[in-house]
Order: structure tokens, then sequence, then C-alpha cells
């Protein structure tokens, strides 16, 4: 069996000492598509922060396996509209991952954020202003950034939230072709389980504060 | 144009130093405004303004005396700048309240905080106003130098850490996913910004510096396809928009800075019609707002307002030249050669003489200088033995000359402006030829031009050497 990409034992991560989420004992697993369900304020997004080291762990420990390379694809309206960035771009923003201050961004870079592009569909508005293009549109090239980062683990909050359903169907196949053609793991938060269910391999639940670890629907 | 750069040139710190404020300004402020911190960018050179004023409070020290005034202005200016900014971010962290209402109640605190402090400073309020009001033309070689310093201390670290100033300040978590720390680059770029504002305050006055950091950037975002076009043709709009305002002030003039804010403020106007325009008459009507902004400065552009000459000398009718009236706020004495003569008149001695000031050495200079154009003159003992000071207005003048026995043209003189810098010597002197039987004004003139100075000269050095370009400029035609 593979080595998790990341444990979390005993945890409790919240905001100014105070706990959201306690308790939480869960790994992490390559190629695995997990998705984390709740009510709005059961604490997932708080999970999500803290699984992304954006919070440091109130209790209990998070090991991350060294090295370990995670993506981050966030909910799209905490972007602002006014920077004058192209798709392509944004999606550069991740190639420069390795990247160092002294170099130049040069073809290497340009070249993995076209194909992330490519992975993401998102080539045909890769030109387009990123302000200007539709939610679906949008989510697909945060996501081509966080590939571009070439991660082991997308961790995506609320990728679907605020698109139509067809749209919905389109990324959520494209995520479960990203974990079986690629093998990434990818974990999600959202509301739509519905959707989402049938093609993730567990469902994580998180409620008033507890995680509780489930299997696919 | 390469003439700019000649050490002779009498405009070359003004330019070069205005230049090097509207590009720091205007690339630093392509960020101010997309991080949405334009109304830092008010308060900021406010703050700065206000550290100025304080430092020459606490110590004393006023315009003109040396290299160190502007050290310490500097530091006010530094000090002040990055505490109010320190305090912000604090703030901003806390986020308890509005950013906004902090950065509003730092504008209303510095704003006061700089009248009071110029106000309560014994040494001339006028000299120090200029100071923080910015006069370029002050700038000395020295402030070129620190200038062009800070110019590189700002531009290495902008441009080596330039992608990772973008990633933290477009998307800061996701930055941080990628091994960079936000924090560290928010620091970077205040850094920059409190710099950039501390330094062009003192150079340029609040003013410029708020009017570059803005509306360059604005008009920049309504045309660039990108960030990287968007800060070449920020800095491109800055620079054809300080060339352009610096030279139609000087043709119509005007103060520098207002114009120069104010080309740019056209340009941004240009460029937000423009951005209603798509693919290649975008891109043409951005060349248009550049070129439109840079146009200003080309010669004949706008005019110099015509000058009268002086009427032609009549024989028999001499000019009585008047002691001319100081406005400067300034005594603008001239120190005896001999201290022990100026002891009396320090202890208060109401009988000691009064020692000569610039503008008694002024009017004696227009009396010279109008004898070389053939007027006659006359005698200044006579006229000094008659009025002793300075008429109220052409009607009291008039009065007092008639019972005196002087029949002929009175030269009256105001002196506005009486500033010397390293360089050169700023002055402003309002001149009238009043006829005093019928109280008709037969001319006006005006000396408003700069006079290039040697350094380390003295009041009256500097008079005998500016005294004629001072005239040349108020007395003939242009």
């Amino acid at each position: 069996m593979d080595q998790p990409l990341l444990r979390v034992e005993g945890a409790a991560f919240g905001y100014a000492g105070r706990p959201v989420v306690q308790g939480a004992s869960l790994e992490v697993r390559p190629r695995e598509f997990a998705i984390l369900v709740g009510s709005n304020g059961s604490g997932k997004t708080t999970l999500l922060r803290g699984l992304l080291g954006f919070l440091p762990p109130l209790a209990g420990r998070v090991e991350r396996r060294p090295g370990l390379r995670i993506g981050y694809v966030p909910q799209r309206e905490t972007l602002d509209p006014l920077y004058p960035l192209s798709a392509a771009d944004v999606v550069l923003l991740g190639a420069w991952r390795d990247l160092p201050f002294w170099r130049f961004s040069g073809a290497r870079e340009r070249t993995r954020a076209r194909e992330a592009l490519d992975a993401c569909r998102a080539s045909g508005f890769a030109r387009q202003r990123y302000a200007e293009l539709s939610g679906g549109q949008r989510q697909r090239v945060l996501l081509a950034r966080a590939l571009a980062t070439q991660p082991e683990l997308l961790l995506l909050d609320e990728p679907t939230a605020g698109v139509d359903a067809e749209t919905e169907r389109g990324l959520l196949d494209l995520l479960h072709d990203l974990c079986h053609e690629r093998g990434l793991a990818i974990w999600m938060v959202t509301h739509h389980v519905q959707a989402v269910g049938t093609r993730s391999d567990r469902i994580v639940s998180v409620s008033h504060g507890r995680v509780h670890l489930g299997r696919a629907a | 144009m390469s003439e700019i750069f000649s050490p002779d040139f009498l405009f070359r710190n003004a330019i070069l130093g205005g230049l090097g404020v509207a590009l720091l300004c205007s690339v630093v402020g392509v960020y101010l405004v997309l991080r949405r911190l334009v109304l830092i960018g008010v308060a900021l050179p406010q703050a700065s303004a206000a550290g100025v004023a304080a430092v020459f409070l606490a110590t004393g020290h006023g315009q003109g005396e040396g290299h160190g005034t502007h050290g310490l202005a500097l530091l006010g200016s530094l000090l002040t700048t990055f505490a109010a900014l320190a305090g912000l971010v604090a703030a901003q962290r806390r986020a308890r309240a509005p950013a906004e209402w902090g950065i509003g109640a730092l504008f209303a605190i510095a704003s006061a905080a700089t009248i009071l402090f110029i106000a309560l400073n014994p040494k001339g309020d006028i000299e120090m106003s200029g100071l923080l009001r910015g006069e370029l033309l002050a700038i000395t070689p020295s402030d070129l130098h620190v200038l062009g310093a800070a110019l590189l201390a700002a531009g290495i670290p902008f441009f080596l850490f330039r992608r990772d100033l973008l990633l933290c300040s477009f998307d800061p978590e996701f930055a941080r996913t990628i091994d960079r720390n936000p924090v560290r680059y928010d620091a970077l770029l205040y850094a920059l910004i409190g710099g950039s504002i501390a330094l062009g305050v003192m150079e340029a006055g609040p003013l410029v510096v708020f009017g570059f950091l803005v509306l360059p950037a604005l008009a920049a975002l309504h045309l660039a396809g990108g960030l990287g076009a968007a800060f070449a043709i920020s800095a491109a709009i800055a620079a054809s928009s300080f060339l352009g305002g610096f030279a139609l002030a000087y043709r119509a003039d005007l103060p520098a800075g207002p114009v120069c804010v104010g080309v740019a403020a056209v340009a941004w106007l240009a460029a937000a019609l423009a951005a209603r325009l798509r693919g290649r008459r975008r891109a043409l009507a951005t060349l248009l707002v550049l070129g439109a902004a840079g146009a200003a400065s080309l010669p004949g552009c706008a005019t110099r307002g015509g000058r009268a000459e002086l009427p032609a000398p009549e024989p028999g009718r001499a000019i009585a030249v008047l002691p001319f009236d100081n406005q400067t706020g300034d005594p603008l004495r001239i120190p005896s050669d001999l201290f022990w003569k100026d002891v009396p008149r320090a202890l208060g001695d109401p009988f000691a003489p009064p020692s000569p000031t610039v503008p008694d050495l002024l009017a004696q200079r227009a009396g010279i200088e109008l004898a070389r154009r053939g007027f006659e003159i006359v005698p200044p003992d006579r006229v000094r033995s008659a009025i002793s000071h300075a008429p109220a207005d052409p009607a009291t003048a008039a009065r007092l000359a008639l019972q005196a026995g002087f029949g002929g043209p009175l030269l009256l003189g105001t002196l506005r402006r009486f500033t010397v810098t390293d360089t050169v010597l700023l002055v402003r002197l309002e001149l009238s030829l009043v006829d005093p039987k019928t109280r008709q004004v037969l001319w006006t003139g005006e000396a408003r031009q700069p006079v290039p100075i040697p350094a380390a000269q003295t009041l009256p050095e500097i008079v005998l050497d500016a005294g004629g370009p001072i005239f040349a400029d108020a007395f003939d035609k242009h």
C-alpha cells in the first residue's frame, strides 16, 4: 500500500486559538478522490486550510510527506478582477513555482502552463482576460494554474459553487480524469454530494467540528 | 534634449529629479491601485509632509540653511511615513474596523498637524511651506544623488521580485502553497510605497506624489492588456506628463507640480475614453494618449503671456524709485560686515539705524538698471529722505511723491518671493510705474524667472549677480 501523502492525527484547527475542527484524524492517500462535505459553518473549509498548512494545528499533529507538492484551487470569487491578467498569465503563476527569483521565466514555464491549459480544456480562452471569463471558465483556469505547479495533491475549495449543472458535470469529469489518468490525489470541498458522490473514492463529512470518514456513496 | 543632462542647464536638477519621482511613483502606483490602496496614497504623503514640518519645528531649522535642511526633512518624512504605514497595516490586520476609517483619520490628523507645525515655526512659514509644497527648482545635485540611489534601491528588488510581488498581491493564499511568504513580500511592497512617498514628498511635494501615484496607473490600467504593459504605459504616461507639464508650466508661468498633475489627469481621461475602443484602435489611442501628454512639451504649444514694454524715457521727467514692499514673510536683512554694528539693534535699541534689506538693494539696482536704459532717475538718497517706507498703495505713493515734489513717474515694487537654494534664486518681484498726478498706472512688469547662482554667495553678492537678469526679465519685452 502507498505511503500516505498527508497524515492528520487528533488535530484541532481554528482561529485565534479557538478550535473549529477538533480531533481530526485522517490520511490523504495517493490517487484518491475524496470530497469534504458538511453544512455551512461545519468546519470543512477550516479543515481544508489546516491540510494546506494555512492554519497550524492547535492540538494534535499534521505530517506531510517530505517534499509534498500541493496544488490549491481557491473559490474563484477571491481573486481581484482588477488585475490585467489573461487566463494564460494566471496559469503561468503556477508554473513559476520552482523558478528562483534571479532567473527569467522562459520556454519551460510557458510549456508547462500550456500543457496545464490543455489538460483543463482551457486553451480556447487562454488569451482572454481572466476577469471577463465565465464562472466555469475561471474555474478551469484556476485548476490549470494548480496543475501547472505539478502537484501530487490537489485541494479544491468549492470549485463547483455557482456554476450551472452542465459546467459542473464537465468540471467533475475533468477532476475524475486527472485523478485516474495523472494519478493525482484530489480532495475537494463541496455541497453537491449527489453530483460528486458517484465519482469520489471517499466522502469525508464534517459536522459540528468533528470529522467523519466514510466510503463512496 | 541632451542639454537637460548638462550640469550648466538651469532646470537640469528640477527636470531629472521630478522625472525620477514621477517614474518611481507611477510604477509603484500600479500596485497601489491594484491593491486598492489608493486612499493610502492620499494619506501617506500628508503624513510625510507633517513629518517634515515637525522636524523643522523641533530643530528650529528653515530653508536655506544648507544641505542639513534637506537631510533633516527627509528623515522626518521617512519616519512619519513608515510610522503611519505601520499603524495602518497593523490596524488593517486586526480588521476590527474598515481600513478607510483609519486612513481618513490619518489624513485629517496629518493635515491639521502640518498646518499647525508650520504656523508655530518662527522661521518663515512661507519658505517652509515652499519646502513642503515641493520645490522642484530647489532640488540640489546631492538630492539628485539621493534620488538616483533610491531609484536603484527600489528598482532592483522591484525587478528581482516582480513575480513574487505579483503572486502575493494577486492571490496570497495560492502564493503560500507554492512556498512564497506573502507577509515578506507585502513588507517589501509597503517599504517601496513608503520610501517612494517619503522621498517624493521631499522633492516634489504631496500633490505631485499623490497625482503620479494614481493617475498614470489608472490610465495605464485602462489601456494595458497585461501587467507588464501596465507598468510600461504608466511609466511612459508619467514621464510624458511630467515633461509636458513642466514645459507648459514654464511657458505659462505657472507652478510646475499642479500643471504636471493636470496633464496626467488629461491623459487619464483620454485613456478612459480610449479604453472603449478595441484592438488596433485601442493601440492607436494608447499612442495618441502618450503623444498628447508629451506634446505639451513642444515649444510653442503654450506661449508665455506677453509683456508690456517700458514707456519711452521722457526728458525732464525723472523716475523716483520708491522703497520696495517686502511681502515674502522674511525680513531679508543684510547682516553687517562688522558684527558689532548689528549689536544695538539686536539688543532692541530703537534709535539704532536699520540694517539694509534685500528689497532695499533691489530698489537701488532698479534705479541703476533704469538709468542704463536711458531713464532719468531721482537720486535714491533724495527719495529715501522723503519716503522711507514702501507706500501701502499707488494712491498713497502718489500723494507722498507730490508732497515731496516728485513730479515724474514713480516705480513701485513688491517683492513676493526671494528663496535662495544651492543653485538658483527663486524670485517674484512685481513692478509698476505710476504717474503721481493722474494716478494712472503707466506700466506693470514682473520678474519671476529663476536665476542661476553660484554656491556659497552672500545675500549682497546674490543681489549683485542676479540683479541684471531679474530686471531684464521685468523691464525688457520678451
